[in-house]
């Protein structure tokens, strides 16, 4: 009865998944023979219907996992109703999954959630991929991002950058094929790590609109260009060329080759924007991928507005345009014309190799001894070492890497774990600089007082890692800045229930307790509901979000990255928000409760680089948090913040330092009576005393008088003070709490 | 009385005593240093020798307490001192004007005088007069001066009658015709202004207060024992402890003290004794190390067989008090003001000098002291 009873839910819940998958499989087996049928290419779109319908009720895991735990384990309790299935009966439906299959329902895996983060998934995928081509082409990268509302919920997102191009065999691979990269199988910094990003992303698309992904590159001015219409045949994982009959289309290089794009309808910027009056700059080589999706244009916190203004802070030698649905244009300018050093590739580390990994590459190598494969395939290992670990794990180190059995390879893998090898070495990653993280921060981030600091490499798991941690402090936050008609629109599009939540989701640096004081400011109710507002309710609304003084209600705004790629989701299991709120910034002049960030107008970015991010998942949102790793971190955020801390305090000495002016202005004017009376003085030189004792005061107090006597200009920045790589901007206006 | 003539008549023509001279040149070095610290555009500082407990000594030889070396830096520039500062110069500034004027003034007079709102602002130079009566003694030990060399001079308070003439700003006071009031003990009572003639008492009994005194005034103790009674109307003014010091020392009248028992009138003794712990630089015109404390003890509670209702408990401010007073080292090492205030403690309350009237009103005069002074039985 009791097997029985387990047996039932069981059942049912496998009945349900495979009816919910079954319901996905069809749809998309519409999509794949439309494509099809669109395409010609008959024979690959229907393979056999039936058997793919079949097929695709079992491919869910969860689904077969239920299949098996169908026949009770007790054969006298197996009901008296007829077996529905017999091994062989099953076993007719057991086959490969193919990894486009697999994403293509777990789409969520890859960011792809919601229509929201699906449009920016997609920008930012193949923004990462640009600057990654860019980088590596050793070309100052330049990008261009558009986002066009076609409509029923439905955006064309183009990407174009100024790399190196793709040629023309590999462009249906890269964009067509999951899993297909350059960057999986190496240990390198770069943005994108899997492979699976773009295409995905143009799987997505596929699915949501049946519409194909657009790809144009040209290799260089001279060369024609390659036009592809590409959809993934999710079955094979294979890419499949619309136009050109299957083999894309050329289009002439210059003048000539413009016109035909115009003619076809293909976007291309082949000029760079120029100043007044200067002859604009052709783009010579580049690519543009052309995405349409389903998805949803928000702006605020998490959209790829955000996105790209992160991207700007941790990339200052990147320029990007960006168009927005609503067909605002925002460019970000890069900082510097120098562009990162070249990331080098290493081999892996023995630490940080699994044992499973270990006997892939035992079967995989080409050396010819276990010691060679060893000082080969690893970094850090020198021939003595390779000794060190083959004596350890009682093997020979003339022996056959390829014959090394299962017992062995673990007694290997144990030798290493048990032997001393140095720290890989770190020269392969490359951070961003103290110098550019400033100029990053300052050409986004509004604010009085920046510093950065850049932590020596350290290692975790045998992967070398670098944290880098910029700090911003002061400015206005974006709640002050948005302009009516904006938060009309971010009103009318929010689906925050309540316009406190509205506040605390769409701003960055608005917590609630600066919702609170706008509310309250506002005169209106908290729960209220942000769509049903009246206009003159908005105009409130606004007004209360100007004049409040958010500094003090603001929390710090946390800007994470991994090789300079923004982090926008999962903040709190990141352990890079973890190590920010386990920080005592109270020291450093913050306010902060236990367990939150601190408040202030802060806004605080660190940048982790690494040969390899541990992420928590494949949707890349938030870094693991080994102790290797929270350790840099902490001494990272320590140093900004020491040198927060030296700044406030000279704020509030500065400020001290002119009310104890005016205190002594005061009392002066007395003393010089007091001692002219007792001195028999007369008025001249009763005056002669007090500006001498002027003169003092104003000595005394000389800090207090450079900032108030030199309204407008920069203070002089103390360079033994701070140290190196602070930036101060003197705030003209900024009222005096 | 000479002199006071001179210096009413000098308030035209400003002729200034000796005192006053030296005053004046004490106050003038103050002002020039001020001016040589701006001079050198230096932060100008004063050094107020400090006035609290941590600066004071017991002098074992001499009995009396004794201010130390210790100094207060006072500096212009410093946000927190910056006030004190000026209002010492302008304390200072008063004294040079009534000096100059041969005038003298109250404390309070002086306060009115220095009391303006500082220019361009709403801030006034002093709030309370109890700021300007700080900075007067800040001054005082600043230049070494009195307050009656500064031209300054607190209200009157303490009586005095008994077998005693004395000479008052030339006036004759026979100190056995006083009616009831008795004589009005001035706030300077320096040779220059009160001046013995004819003493034939052979002691002092000093008690707490006022109404204490009229009870021994009204049953004429000073007539039938021979001696000068005198009240300090609670803690004793200095005019009151100068003169008591005076008349011990030129006319050798020992002195008796009856106070309340309790702290306070510890204290008061303590007072009398070896000087204060704020005014410890006038110990050595104030002071009498040979005073005596008669009364009341806690032990009279019992020897008076004194009834529970004129019991007053001790709060926790007395306790600590009391226990403040027993570590100071001029009582540290007498065991019988240890036991005495051992006793007091264990008592758990306190008792006024008005509470042996329960015995009968003419207790304290005619029974309680006689015999204390018969059996000498009294407190060093």
């Amino acid at each position: 009865m009791c097997a029985s009873g387990k047996g039932v839910p069981t059942l049912s819940a496998a009945k349900s998944s495979r009816l919910g998958s079954s319901q996905k499989a069809l749809d998309f087996d519409d999509s794949a023979e439309a494509a099809a049928k669109s395409n010609g290419h008959g024979a690959n779109g229907h393979a056999h219907p039936e058997k793919a319908n079949g097929s695709a009720a079992r491919s869910g895991g969860e689904a077969a996992v239920g299949d098996h735990d169908e026949p009770p384990a007790d054969d006298a309790d197996r009901p008296a109703t007829k077996r529905r299935a017999t091994a062989e009966s099953m076993a007719t439906k057991q086959r490969d999954i193919s990894v486009s299959e697999f994403f293509a329902k777990n789409r969520h895996l890859l960011g792809f959630d919601n229509p929201r983060k699906a449009l920016l998934t997609t920008v930012k995928e193949a923004v990462d991929n640009s600057l990654d081509a860019c980088e590596e082409a050793g070309i100052v990268p330049e990008i261009w991002v558009t986002i066009e509302a076609t409509g029923n919920n439905r955006f064309k997102v183009s990407v174009q950058d100024n790399g190196p191009g793709i040629v023309k065999k590999q462009i249906p691979l890269i964009f067509g094929k999951l899993l297909y990269g350059s960057k999986f199988h190496r240990l390198r910094m770069s943005r994108g790590q899997q492979g699976i990003g773009i295409s995905a992303a143009g799987m997505y698309g596929m699915l949501t609109t049946g519409k194909p992904v657009r790809i144009i590159s040209k290799l260089s001015p001279k060369k024609p260009a390659h036009y592809f219409e590409l959809q993934i045949d999710t079955k094979r994982n294979m890419p499949e060329i619309i136009n050109g009959k299957g083999e894309g289309e050329d289009i002439a290089a210059g003048e000539k080759g413009h016109q035909q794009m115009q003619k076809q309808g293909i976007d291309w910027v082949s000029h760079y924007p120029a100043a007044e009056g200067k002859e604009p700059q052709e783009v010579k080589s580049g690519t543009r991928v052309t995405i349409e999706l389903e998805g949803r244009f928000i702006g605020g916190r998490g959209s790829v507005g955000e996105y790209l203004e992160e991207t700007a802070i941790a990339n200052p030698h990147v320029t990007l345009h960006y168009k927005d649905a609503e067909g605002n244009e925002v460019s970000y300018q890069r900082s510097t014309r120098d562009l990162p050093p070249e990331p080098k590739e290493i081999k892996p580390h023995p630490y940080g190799v699994e044992l499973g990994r270990l006997v892939t590459m035992l079967k995989d190598t080409t050396a010819g001894t276990t010691s060679a494969f060893l000082t080969e395939s690893f970094s850090r290992v020198s021939s003595s070492v390779a000794k060190k670990i083959c004596d350890a794990a009682k093997i020979t180190t003339r022996s056959n890497p390829r014959r090394i059995g299962r017992q062995e390879a673990d007694a290997l893998y144990q030798a290493i774990q048990n032997t001393r090898i140095s720290p890989p070495a770190t020269d392969c990653l490359v951070p961003i600089g103290e110098q550019l993280i400033l100029k990053g921060l300052h050409q986004v981030v509004p604010g009085e007082f920046y510093c950065a600091a850049t932590r020596p490499p350290a290692v975790y798991r045998g992967n070398p890692f670098l944290i880098e941690v910029g700090l911003a402090y002061g400015g206005v936050s974006s709640a002050q800045k948005v302009s009516l008609e904006a938060l009309t629109e971010l009103l009318g599009e929010t689906d925050a229930r309540t316009l406190r939540q509205f506040l605390m989701n769409t701003f960055d640096g608005i917590g609630s307790e600066a919702a609170d004081k706008i509310m309250t400011e506002a005169q209106m109710g908290t729960r209220q509901s942000p769509a049903k507002l009246k206009k003159e309710e908005i105009g409130q609304l606004h007004a209360a979000m100007r004049n409040v003084n958010l500094s003090e209600g603001q929390s710090m705004q946390v800007l994470r990255y991994a090789n300079r790629v923004p982090l926008q989701f999962q903040p709190a299991a990141c352990a890079i928000t973890q190590a920010v709120i386990a920080n005592n910034w109270r020291s450093y002049g913050l306010s902060q409760s236990r367990g939150n960030l601190p408040q202030g107008p802060v806004t605080i970015m660190v940048h982790m680089a690494s040969v390899w991010v541990p992420f928590t998942s494949e949707s890349k949102e938030a870094i693991a948090g080994y102790p290797e790793i929270q350790k840099e971190l902490r001494l990272g955020l320590q140093a900004v913040g020491r040198k927060l801390g030296m700044f406030l305090n000279r704020k509030i000495k500065v400020r001290q330092e002119g009310e104890r002016r005016s205190i002594f202005l005061r009392y002066l004017g007395e003393v010089a009576e007091a001692v002219g009376v007792i001195e028999e003085y007369d008025e001249k030189k009763k005056t002669a005393l007090y500006e001498k004792l002027l003169h003092v005061a104003k000595r005394k107090t000389v800090e207090a008088d450079t900032r108030l006597d030199d309204r407008g200009k920069k203070i002089e920045a103390a360079e033994e003070d701070f140290g190196e790589n602070v930036l101060i901007v003197e705030q003209p206006d900024t009222p005096h709490p | 009385m000479a002199k006071k003539t001179k210096s009413k008549e000098a308030a035209k023509a400003a002729v200034l005593t000796d005192k006053d001279k030296k005053t004046l040149k004490s106050l003038r070095e103050l002002a020039s240093e001020v001016a040589s610290f701006a001079e050198r555009s230096r932060a100008p500082h004063l050094d107020v020798p400090s006035r609290s407990l941590s600066n004071v000594k017991f002098n074992q030889s001499q009995k009396i307490i004794e201010m130390g070396s210790g100094t207060n830096r006072r500096e212009l520039f410093n946000l927190s001192q910056a006030k004190a500062y000026m209002q010492t110069l302008l304390v200072g500034s008063g004294a040079k004007r009534l000096i100059e004027q041969g005038k003298t003034t109250s404390l309070r007079g002086l306060y009115y005088m220095l009391k303006h709102t500082i220019e361009g602002t709403k801030e006034e130079t002093f709030d309370e007069q109890s700021e300007t009566d700080g900075m007067i003694e800040d001054v005082e030990v600043l230049l070494n001066s009195m307050r009656e060399e500064l031209h300054l001079y607190a209200k009157n308070a303490g009586s005095m009658v008994g077998n005693i003439t004395l000479v008052d700003s030339g006036d004759e006071i026979d100190c056995t015709r006083m009616g009831s009031g008795g004589y009005t003990i001035p706030s300077i009572v320096e040779p220059e202004v009160v001046q013995f003639k004819n003493c034939k008492a052979k002691f002092i009994l000093h008690v707490e207060k006022d109404t204490v005194w009229r009870r021994f005034n009204e049953d004429k103790f000073w007539v039938k024992h021979n001696c000068i009674l005198t009240h300090g109307g609670g803690q004793p003014p200095r005019g009151v402890r100068r003169l008591l010091n005076r008349l011990h020392h030129e006319e050798g009248l020992p002195i008796y003290c009856v106070l309340d028992n309790d702290p306070w009138g510890y204290y008061i003794y303590s007072v009398l004794k070896q000087g204060s712990i704020n005014l410890a630089y006038e110990s050595k015109r104030m002071a009498i190390p040979a005073v005596r404390y008669l009364g009341l003890r806690s032990s009279d509670y019992e020897r008076c067989e004194l009834t529970p209702s004129v019991q007053i408990k001790l709060n926790d401010q007395d306790i600590k008090r009391a226990k403040q007073i027993a570590a100071y080292p001029w009582f540290e090492k007498k065991k019988p003001w240890q036991k005495e205030i051992d006793l007091m403690l264990a008592n758990g309350f306190k008792l006024e000098v008005e509470s042996l009237i329960s015995k009968d009103i003419s207790y304290v005069t005619e029974e309680y002291v006689p015999q204390r002074l018969e059996e000498g039985d009294f407190l060093d």
